[in-house]
């Protein structure tokens, strides 16, 4: 087993070994005193919007089942028969106030309290009900503005410590519905590549890469948001704290001033939308939402929102990692809604041109980094010219690697506590 | 419930349908998985509708009726 004291010198502020990304022993690591500690982005009230609504998501490799009872509380389960481990629950997703495992017929309660098992006088009668257990839990969840976490620690900081400024990133992301409120009812991709989890957690805000990885489909679609990862954008890459970090778009977006610009999308296309937004806010913050955008943020470990699409990120092993993908859908927005889910099957759909990019570069870099030669990867782009913004937060241009060496920091404060 | 009046989840598949047999019409539920049927009345219905959440959930152990291995009648319909 790879000893914290291994880890830090495998860390340093401009450069990360390689093995960080090979090594099982890390991997196994991160698991104990990252995913299966710190709070992990599970699932959306949205997709459990009925009483007795569940969906079945996962905690890295765990897998688990998020519940609404019939009392419209929230529960994460472990998806793991209390009698003999086997999955309870197959369905990506369904109705009921009970699961009965298709084992040995023991049923347990969507909040997982046991209800009985069958021929219990092997047991002692129906009173064995009260001894044995029910399914396991998480024993903290908590959820911000429908965006429900879980954290498997019984212990730590709570939802909103967690989340810091990133919170404001959802904030900004739920006043682009007219009624506030963000809908994932689009249904999910699955990705999965053979890659190390945190090449895509690095990824997500690096703004060196788009204009060289995604230069086809920024030139087939006539994209413009490719030319705002640059040096003279005036776009930033900013750390949130937490291992959190965006690449903020925005000033690039106010510079523009149109309504929606940063989404390509004419006022036109979207009158309906338009409307209700002005009702919803009035007209001057109505167009300052519409024409702000929507964040480009990397939640740690595992959400990633990207502006019109939102990713989750599973590892299952070292070299691993299924990206759940599903097109943003806002209440109140049908029409932009229908544009959204269009956009995004020609991004991250099956066949779509955006992620296909990003996964053959996650592939090739698992493959390469496993090489011998030259040990480090370098983190130092920018870090001559990062500053401190008014807030405190550590920003550098829009295609620095402020956000990389920031999650790396933030790793360490994790994986060695000490 | 889909236009078949099917009810199923992955734990039961149960087809629910009006039944005009009778003097009065019942609701007549048949899982699928085993055949078995039951009938249920008006009244009937009426009391499930004010039946405590205490009750279903008995009716949820797989021991209270279907499953039985005390010697006593299991039920069922």
């Amino acid at each position: 087993m790879t000893t914290t004291t291994d880890l830090r010198s495998r860390v340093e502020p401009d450069r990360v070994h390689g093995s960080l990304y090979t090594d099982p022993a890390i991997y196994a690591q991160e698991l104990e005193r990252i995913w299966y500690t710190t709070w992990v982005y599970v699932g959306h009230t949205s997709e459990i919007p009925q009483p007795n609504d569940y969906v079945r998501k996962n905690i890295g490799p765990q897998q688990v089942v998020l519940t609404r009872d019939r009392t419209g509380a929230i529960h994460v389960l472990h998806n793991r028969c209390s009698h003999r481990g086997n999955l309870v629950c197959d369905a990506d997703r369904g109705n009921s106030s009970s699961f009965r495992c298709p084992y040995h017929g023991w049923t347990f309660a969507n909040t997982g309290e046991l209800l009985g098992f069958p021929f219990n006088q092997g047991y002692g009668g129906a009173q064995a009900k009260e001894r044995l257990a029910g399914l396991g839990a998480a024993p903290r969840v908590e959820s911000y503005r429908g965006f429900v976490f879980a954290s498997l620690a019984a212990e730590g900081p709570t939802l909103r410590e967690h989340l810091g400024a990133a919170a404001e990133r959802i904030d900004q992301l739920c006043r682009l519905s007219p009624e506030g409120e963000v809908e994932l009812t689009a249904g999910w991709v699955r990705h999965e590549v053979t890659a190390n989890w945190k090449m895509l957690v690095e990824n997500e805000t690096d703004g060196y890469h788009p204009q060289f990885v995604h230069s086809s489909i920024f030139s087939i679609s006539g994209s413009g948001i490719g030319a705002l990862y640059s040096d003279k954008s005036t776009a930033v890459t900013r750390a949130l704290g937490g291992g959190h970090s965006e690449n903020d778009l925005s000033p690039e977006f106010r510079k523009l001033g149109v309504p929606m610009g940063w989404a390509g999308t004419p006022e036109a296309r979207i009158p309906d939308y338009a409307a209700a937004m002005r009702a919803a806010y009035g007209k001057e913050t109505g167009d300052e939402i519409m024409i702000n955008g929507s964040p480009h943020v990397m939640i740690f470990p595992n959400l990633f929102i990207a502006e019109i699409q939102l990713f989750v990120i599973q590892p299952l092993a070292v070299d691993r990692t299924v990206q759940h993908v599903t097109a943003i859908q806002f209440a109140g927005a049908p029409d932009l809604n229908r544009r959204l889910v269009t956009q995004c099957v020609g991004s991250v759909g099956p066949a779509g041109m955006l992620l296909a990019d990003d996964a053959e570069m996650y592939e090739r870099n698992q493959r390469g980094v496993a090489q011998r030669q030259p040990e480090w990867l370098d983190l130092s782009r920018g870090l001559q010219r990062e500053r401190t913004d008014e807030r405190g937060f550590t920003v550098g241009t829009a295609t620095d690697e402020t956000s990389m060496r920031a999650m790396w920091a933030h790793y360490l404060t994790l994986m060695d506590p000490a | 419930m889909d236009d078949d009046g099917l009810v199923a989840s992955e734990f039961a598949t149960v087809r629910v349908s009006l039944d005009t047999q009778g003097n009065s019409p019942r609701l007549r539920l048949e899982d699928l998985r085993s055949g078995a049927v039951r009938f249920l009345d008006a009244l009937e219905l009426e009391s499930i509708v004010w039946a405590p959440e205490g009750f279903l959930r008995e009716l949820l152990d797989p021991s209270r009726h279907r499953w039985r291995d005390d010697g006593s009648a299991g039920g069922g319909p």
